[in-house]
């Protein structure tokens, strides 16, 4: 079994890329994280993306890709998870590189949100849910999220106010993120003020629609002696309930817990011990509920834990210094590869942002949906 | 309106479970879910019955969509709600009710209604909604 770097990292900001294609937002990101990893060779072209057929129209994405940026002759693969794609293709190219099949996996997560019109891609962002429900209502993927917030606001008896923290937290992160879409500050207040989209979420506790692209190469260590960003400790991940509301507490996320259960076993290694983190807040109600299925907050408590300071870059860990989705941006099958290459450059002391000097251990959360499966990525300083 | 996603022959193959909210119950953990899968999610076992859930359900959550997506924007404000019936909890569209009469632990019913139509395929679609149970003003 060999060590797994990170070697190479390619970032683009996320926003809307008009003038540019899927292809070439992938190369560029491809092209900055070979440069950067300066490895000889690539065995396999991993691409992470979720709305590629819909919205560009392109199946077999990895085998066009790798003619794209001149890899002709690696071996393609592309991988999709909904939401959760780029952690799913970190997976995979991890094992890879775990079980000597291969010395050097691209992975390059992206897609393109800003082809159509926001209504057809909010229509197409509800096949991330369980099809054989939602299709027929067609109510849009901001729903289920509205549904949640009320039963966590009810149950918990948190106030709106409280849970407007975490947008302000993210903005105020992704301001000082050269990748971010959203680089503005908020205040807590605009939260409530802005439109609603599924009462009582509104458009502030939802993320932008851009395009983005994200790469990271993964490398066996001994190949790429001495170099690399980050050492891939273990990855975990979980499938889960169909819908949030068949497990007995919805809010709790099943599949998340179950990943975590798994990496806690295999390294012994838990949330609290993590310096840095990127967790998956599609809405805000999705960043409590993993901040509390991971334990970090107890029930019902996370977002007065945010309203009072908690997982700002002074806290163990910091969480989305990023900006997280909220800010930075989702760009659906790239989020992951960006969360991965984030951290990578947190913990090499690399990262042009609001940053933890001398973080040791980061950790990538991924959620599809509100858990139909879990993904995490569990990085090391080298 | 056209409802591009979902073919005739896949509304065909739902009818039971949209029409009739018909759920499966383990025969092995005694637990239930809908729409029926082909085991049980909680214990795995391939020991499944086909229940019609009846009566009355309790509203648990509700959310009322302003931002519909492309289609479903003229049907705006869409309303829709987690309803436990049975001991089962099951998200649909909630009808006959404004939002400001709405509160968690009302009693609902389902009723049968018509969604929209593809003019493409001639089809009119239906679909079980939930409204709240009237009640007279003397038993309130």
């Amino acid at each position: 079994m060999s060590d797994v770097v990170i070697s190479g990292t390619g970032i683009l900001k996320v926003g809307r890329h008009y003038s540019k294609s899927l292809k070439d937002l992938a190369a560029e990101a491809a092209f900055e994280a070979l440069d950067e990893s300066q490895v000889d060779s690539v065995d396999y072209v991993i691409v992470s993306s979720s709305l590629s057929y819909t919205e560009v129209g392109q199946l077999g994405l990895a085998g066009y890709i790798s003619s794209y940026i001149g890899l002709t002759g690696a071996r393609p693969l592309s991988v999709e998870d909904g939401e959760a794609s780029g952690l799913a293709a970190v997976e995979v190219a991890t094992s890879l590189v775990k079980s000597g099949l291969a010395d050097n996996v691209l992975v390059v997560g992206v897609d393109k949100l800003t082809e159509f019109t926001s209504g057809r891609v909010y229509e197409d962002l509800q096949k991330i849910y369980d099809s054989e429900v939602f299709l027929l209502h067609k109510v849009g993927h901001a729903g289920l999220a509205g549904l949640l917030m009320r039963m966590y606001m009810e149950k918990y008896k948190v106030s709106r106010e409280e849970l407007s923290y975490w947008p302000a937290l993210m903005h105020s992160h992704a301001k000082e993120n050269p990748h971010a879409m959203l680089r503005f500050a908020i205040d807590p207040s605009a939260v409530e003020k802005s439109l609603i989209i599924a009462d009582p979420i509104t458009l502030l506790d939802s993320f932008p629609l851009g395009d983005g692209a994200a790469a990271v190469v993964i490398s066996n260590e001994e190949v790429v002696k001495g170099k690399g960003l980050a050492k891939v400790k273990a990855c975990s991940s979980s499938s889960g309930l169909p819908n949030p509301f068949l497990q007995e507490d919805p809010l709790k996320i099943g599949s998340l817990i179950s990943a975590y259960q798994k990496l806690v076993e295999m390294t012994g290694i838990k949330a609290s011990d993590i310096d840095v983190m990127e967790i998956h807040d599609s809405f805000t109600i999705t960043a409590m509920m993993i901040l509390e299925s991971l334990g970090l907050s107890k029930e019902g408590k996370a977002a007065k834990d945010v309203a009072e300071g908690k997982y700002g870059k002074d806290s163990k860990p910091a969480v989305n210094l990023s900006g997280g989705l909220k800010a930075r941006g989702h760009p659906i099958g790239a989020t992951g590869v960006y969360m991965v290459a984030e951290l990578s450059r947190q913990l090499a002391g690399t990262f042009k942002g609001v940053s933890v000097p001398d973080a040791s251990r980061a950790l990538a959360v991924q959620v599809n949906g509100f858990g139909s499966s879990s993904r995490l990525v569990l990085l090391e300083r080298r | 309106m056209v409802v591009e996603d979902l073919s005739v022959p896949a509304f065909w193959r739902r009818r039971t479970s949209y029409y009739r909210l018909v759920a499966a119950r383990c025969k092995k953990c005694g637990k239930l879910h809908y729409p029926p899968g082909a085991a049980c999610p909680y214990c795995g076992s391939r020991e499944l019955e086909l229940i019609e859930l009846k009566g009355k359900g309790i509203l648990e959550s509700y959310s009322v969509i302003y931002s519909a997506p492309g289609e479903s924007r003229g049907r705006a404000p869409i309303i829709i709600g987690v309803i436990n019936m049975n001991g089962l909890r099951i998200v649909s569209e909630l009808t006959d009710v404004f939002p400001d009469e709405l509160k968690v632990g009302i009693e609902v019913e389902p009723v049968l209604r018509r969604m929209d139509e593809d003019s493409n395929k001639g089809i009119i679609r239906y679909a079980i909604k939930f409204r709240p149970i009237l009640v007279s003003k003397s038993e309130r």
